[in-house]
């Protein structure tokens, strides 16, 4: 063996060195750390002295009824923008789906609010969301009254909060989901349609028996990658809400945020972290299983 | 006569569902007395609106240091991140070595960690690095955990996967190395693939909040979002100058995308689609 062919065999590792020592030391270490630390009552002044307690931060949380309404919070959060932001980014993209200039024109409109970065638009929505006070008020009860509707604290009612962040997160993010049902239609047959049309099969049998079969793929894709996405709720509660009123919009993720900073229970929130990535991981496996299903 | 119908109906729609953001752009230029006044038919009066908002939000906000902060992470992220990222790719998807497939299976699982789930473990961690508190270090604890992605490993990986052999073979024949072959033939050859990871790390990095949440401790040190949060909470609470800020905190990333939007193809968001 000679000095090129060792040389030879360390160039795929010397291409690879700089990535993976900040994967190392910025991603597997944490999470490596972070696995232990949520065995142990770790304090965030004073890591090093943490002791091992088994698993009883996790039993603790699991039993915490802030952690158990924020896991009810985000799965209800999610249940509503889920399927409501699919079917509807679903339908526009079969409405935008043309070639003519202003429907390519629109999908960019439809695109802008995923582009503009989501505290903004927290912060945007809390003023819309302003209750009524005098001939004050914010955009929505304008809208609202003008209909003919009572006015609503939206964002201060605890029956009304998490369903308006809800709202405004479908109409922040429905054009991402839009454009990847874009890109299902492309692989449509034009063929196979145009069949069904000779055959006489009225839209909503095309619909139903031709476009939703072909389309199962980016079907699946969008409900889970918005059920993972949707999971992560943290920015809108945090700014528009901080968690109110009375818990009923605190998130998986700000409790974790809370537990570290103002409880400073980092083992706890470590647990927490690995009951998420849980979920998360979880919620990935079930979208391969039934990608792989869609396939077969 | 129909492209004028078709026109109109689209136009309508546009400003139907962007009206939250005309409203912001509107109000923004408004006295306070008047921001939430008058509802929605406000939006048609011009009367009374300023730049005042604008000049006052610009000071109380810091903007000037959070747009370079920002700026200034996004350059580390971007400059260390594309070269680092394409290096792994192409060992990925045309160098041998032994423990490839393993690797990429890393690169898959890696795909899906919430950066949330890594905020609290990640700043022990940046601490215990001794990146916190200053200009200089707090920019390395925005930048060197979040270059190196696994999306765009994954990402940029398949974009070298589908180049032809021919070209990298014909450069062998040259004489050239792999180092040679990977920075003078196949980086050149997947500029597209690059200008779309430019354009998302840009968008994503611009919308931080959390990371930058939890170690920009300082006022000197803060992003953009953090910025306009600031401004958000702290008192005296001015709603004209929060609107002033978020929309120049909007338009940068508005005049990017306008400009770049044909490296956001749809194919490409959905990239981990057919895995």
């Amino acid at each position: 063996m000679n000095l090129s062919c060792v040389s030879k065999r360390a160039v795929p590792w010397l291409f690879l060195a700089p990535a993976l020592s900040l994967l190392g030391i910025f991603t597997l270490l944490p999470m490596l750390r972070a696995a232990g630390w949520s065995f142990t009552n770790a304090d965030l002044l004073q890591v090093d002295a943490a002791r091992w307690i088994g698993g009883a931060n996790y039993s603790d949380l699991l039993a915490d009824p802030r952690f158990r309404q924020a896991f009810f919070n985000t799965a209800f959060f999610a249940l509503m923008v889920v399927p409501v932001q699919a079917a509807l980014a679903f339908f526009l993209a079969l409405w935008v789906n043309r070639p003519e200039r202003h429907w390519r024109w629109l999908r960019t409109v439809f695109f802008i609010p995923v582009v503009v970065s989501m505290p903004v638009l927290a912060v945007l929505w809390t003023m819309l969301y302003q209750p009524m006070r005098g001939d004050q008020m914010g955009l929505i009860n304008s809208l609202v009254t003008h209909l003919g509707l009572p006015a609503q604290a939206w964002l201060q009612n605890p029956r009304l909060a998490l369903p308006a962040l809800a709202f405004m997160s479908i109409w922040q993010g429905l054009g991402f989901q839009m454009m990847i049902f874009l890109a299902g239609l492309q692989n449509l047959s034009v063929d196979q349609l145009e069949a069904a049309k000779i055959d006489g099969a009225n839209s909503r049998q095309r619909l139903w028996h031709i476009i939703v079969p072909a389309m199962r793929p980016s079907i699946i894709f969008v409900l889970t990658a918005t059920l993972i996405l949707s999971f992560r709720l943290f920015v809108q509660p945090y700014l528009m809400t901080r968690g109110g009123p009375e818990g009923a919009t605190v998130s998986l993720i700000q409790v974790i945020y809370e537990t570290t900073f103002l409880g400073r229970e980092v083992g706890m929130a470590c647990a927490g972290a690995m009951l998420f990535l849980l979920l998360v991981a979880a919620l990935t496996l079930l979208q391969r299983l039934l990608a792989r299903e869609v396939r077969s | 006569m129909k492209r004028w119908i078709g026109w109109t109906v689209s136009v309508a729609v546009a400003i139907g569902f962007l009206l939250p953001l005309i409203w912001m752009l509107h109000a923004s230029f408004r006295p306070e007395s008047a921001v939430f006044a008058g509802g929605f038919r406000a939006l048609l009066s011009g009367h009374g609106l300023g730049l005042g908002n604008y000049v006052v939000a610009w000071r109380r906000a810091a903007l000037g240091i959070g747009l370079l902060n920002s700026l200034l992470q996004i350059v580390g992220i971007l400059g260390l991140g594309l070269l680092f990222n394409s290096m792994a790719a192409y060992a990925l998807a045309r160098l041998e070595f032994p423990g490839r497939r393993g690797l990429f299976a890393l690169m898959l699982v890696l795909l899906i960690l919430p950066v949330e789930v890594l905020v609290v473990p990640l700043l022990l961690t940046v601490r215990d690095l001794g990146l916190t508190g200053g200009h200089g270090r707090t920019l390395a604890a925005l930048i060197l955990p979040f270059a190196v992605k696994a999306f765009n490993i994954y990402f940029l990986r398949q974009h070298f996967l589908a180049l032809p052999r021919d070209l990298e073979e014909a450069a062998v024949v040259d004489g050239a190395g792999p180092f040679r072959i990977y920075w003078s033939v196949a980086l050149p050859s997947i500029r597209p693939a690059l200008a779309t990871v430019v354009v998302l790390d840009v968008l994503t990095h611009w919308s931080d909040f959390i990371w930058p949440l939890v170690v920009c401790t300082r006022e000197e040190t803060r992003t953009v979002q953090l910025s306009l949060a600031n401004l958000f909470t702290q008192p005296p609470i001015q709603w004209g100058q929060i609107l002033a800020c978020a929309v120049m905190v909007t338009l940068p990333v508005l005049l990017l995308f306008r400009l770049a939007q044909r490296h956001i193809v749809a194919s490409d968001l959905g990239a981990g689609i057919k895995d």
